[in-house]
């Protein structure tokens, strides 16, 4: 039994190498992960990075960018750059946890419905389709106004808007994982369901859910962004939509107060969907070479 | 025929449950979240507990949730969606007001995102325009990233205060009244902008689709046939590869354009557009239920509509589907 354990141990990191070798010969892959540790990088190390503390007032108001303030400075004298700096915090974290959230739902759902089939699978799949075709973004509006815009809301009212995609690719995998052949021998030497569950259709058709989860992470950020945009964001916390927010009006004389946190956003939502497609690219079972 | 119209009648029919979910899912959030709407109809800041059972009573907010749902319903169906508390007029007024604004909004820059879209998609799937494919492919995932209200912002920067070009706000010029043609023109001046800003945003989706349908259609076997064969490349692409890859561009258009009723509001908003995005703002920061809820119902019909549509064209353009 240990011997294997430790034979399917050993094929799994096999396969993740393989994995791995496939996602970085593509230029999206390589970009997107590289810009994806800046990002990480920048967050980790904010405080040493950052020149100046993010809400610290300086005599230079208004003023653009130059080498003392490299992204220039908002109407209070705060250094945008330590300010967006600061902010890859708050949207880096909104993306993971949110997605992240998203993922689990999903895979939970998606995969009991899909193994278990029959009556659940038909009412699990209409209430997935329903959902899909919510206008997520409106109905996030209305919890956070009504629930208060605290981060953690925000990053949980995101997640749980956004399973139903995953739960829908989960549920395919699930689908055709339980027909096949080492599915009938774990059955027939006397797994329970629920191990099957979670040993094997799980570990084994989650792929998708995973590149799906990257572009939710960017779709994720793009929502707090717009949030924070209609005043709806958290108001302890500087995230790089508040940053434009902010800006606004001052745009017409100090452009550069909306300009360059617009730029991380799309640079970091252009991370993750490059990283998305890669992972889809990599885990799509027909760009597979010599397998 | 008769298939094709029993294809359509079934289509429509399965929408009516998804829409009254919708709504009762709503609904609920609404309700459950904290604070009294009585207390907030009576302005007070402590009203008396008799105000506030007499405002309970006359809106209906005293009977339970499951039976306040179904009142709503049956004023749904009678195409009343009741009375707005903010605004003091009924909620099917002030959405019919603005609904125009967003429709011709929403539903130009959905043809033209289509339209430009599947074109580029085409252009940049011809063979020999390696460059083209590469510039346009990092372009759209550029756009794709980009928040549509800070485009908006971006675009203002750029023609209405740099360059003075288009008009920053509104969908008339307030100080002249034009009437006809004059009219006409002014619009389409003002409509510019927030139109180009949700092409611009668009655009990537149906670019992306087109361009990977048209890569999927290359490989199929009866391309490689007709290649085998000594057909000429331009005219299997033309007559063949063309016809068959545009077809997802169009369940994509019905997503889109049912969505960006919804997804225009931030548009909107930058633009003062006088469309349904400001009032669903303000219905949402002052807790007006019923606009609230008209809304997001009308939201819910629209998208659903779209996907009605866009499926029945569909089986039309494609007659597979209709017979499965």
């Amino acid at each position: 039994m240990v011997v294997e354990n430790q034979i399917s141990l050993s094929r799994r990191e096999n396969k993740l190498l393989k994995y791995a070798r496939s996602y970085f010969s593509s230029v999206k892959g390589i970009v997107g992960f590289s810009l994806l540790l800046l990002f990480i990088f920048m967050a980790i190390f904010a405080p040493v990075i950052a020149p100046y503390s993010p809400d610290e007032m300086t005599d230079d108001v208004l003023k653009p960018p130059s080498a003392k303030h490299l992204f220039g400075t908002d109407h209070l004298g705060r250094d945008i750059y330590s300010r967006v700096v600061f902010g890859s915090r708050i949207s880096l974290s909104v993306g993971f946890v949110a997605a992240g959230l998203s993922a689990v739902i999903g895979v939970l759902i998606g995969s009991f419905s899909g193994f278990y089939g029959g009556i659940t699978d038909d009412i699990v799949s209409k209430i997935v389709d329903t959902f899909l075709m919510i206008p997520s973004f409106f109905l996030i509006l209305i919890i956070v106004s009504i629930f208060g815009s605290n981060i953690l809301y925000i990053m949980f009212v995101i997640g749980l808007t956004t399973w139903p995609g995953n739960a829908r690719l989960m549920r395919a995998q699930a689908l055709s994982i339980r027909e096949r052949t080492f599915i009938m021998v774990a059955r027939s030497t006397g797994e329970s369901r629920i191990r099957i569950l979670f040993g094997h259709v799980i570990p084994n058709g989650v792929f998708p859910v995973i590149a799906n989860s990257a572009l939710q992470m960017g779709g994720a950020i793009l929502t707090e962004a717009s949030l924070s945009f209609l005043g709806l964001g958290d108001p302890n916390l500087t995230s790089w939509g508040k940053l434009i927010f902010q800006g606004r009006p001052y745009m017409t004389f100090a452009p550069w107060m909306i300009i360059i946190p617009g730029i991380f956003v799309v640079l970091a939502v252009l991370a993750f969907s490059f990283i998305g497609d890669g992972l889809q690219f990599t885990f799509n079972p027909k760009n597979r070479k010599g397998e | 025929m008769s298939s094709f119209a029993r294809y359509i009648i079934r289509r429509s029919l399965s929408i009516v449950p998804m829409v009254l979910l919708i709504v009762a899912l709503n609904f609920f959030i609404i309700h459950l979240a904290p604070g009294n709407p009585a207390q907030l109809i009576s302005g007070l800041e402590q009203p008396s507990v008799e105000v506030v059972k007499a405002l309970e009573k006359q809106y209906g907010l005293d009977k339970p949730l499951v039976v306040q749902l179904g009142l709503y319903y049956k004023n749904i169906f009678q195409g009343n969606l009741g009375y707005s508390f903010i605004y003091g007029t009924s909620v099917n007024g002030l959405i019919s007001e603005r609904i125009g604004a967003t429709i011709l909004l929403t539903v130009s820059a959905a043809v033209i995102a289509f339209a430009l879209g599947t074109l580029l998609a085409v252009l940049a799937g011809r063979r020999k325009t390696r460059i083209l494919d590469s510039i346009f492919s990092v372009l759209s995932y550029v756009f794709y990233a980009m928040p549509s209200f800070w485009l908006a912002l971006v675009m203002i920067l750029l023609f209405s205060s740099t360059f003075k070009l288009f008009p920053t706000s509104g969908m008339f010029n307030v100080r002249a009244s034009y009437e006809g043609w004059a009219k006409l023109w002014d619009v389409l001046h003002h409509l510019f902008l927030p139109c180009l800003t949700l092409v611009l945003i668009q655009i990537p989706v149906f670019f992306r689709v087109t361009r990977s349908s048209i890569d999927q259609v290359n490989q199929d076997e009866y391309i490689t046939t007709f290649t085998a064969i000594g057909l000429p490349r331009k005219k299997i692409f033309r007559k063949y590869v063309l016809k068959n890859a545009i077809l997802p561009g169009i369940t994509i258009f019905g997503l889109t354009l049912g969505y960006s009723i919804a997804g225009a509001a931030l548009v909107e908003i930058v633009f003062a557009w006088p469309g349904m995005g400001r009032l669903m703002l303000d219905a949402v920061f002052r807790r007006d239920y019923n606009l609230l809820l008209g809304i997001y119902f009308v939201m819910a019909v629209c998208i659903c509509v779209a996907i009605l549509l866009t499926d029945v064209v569909y089986a039309f353009v494609d007659p597979r589907i209709r017979y499965q």
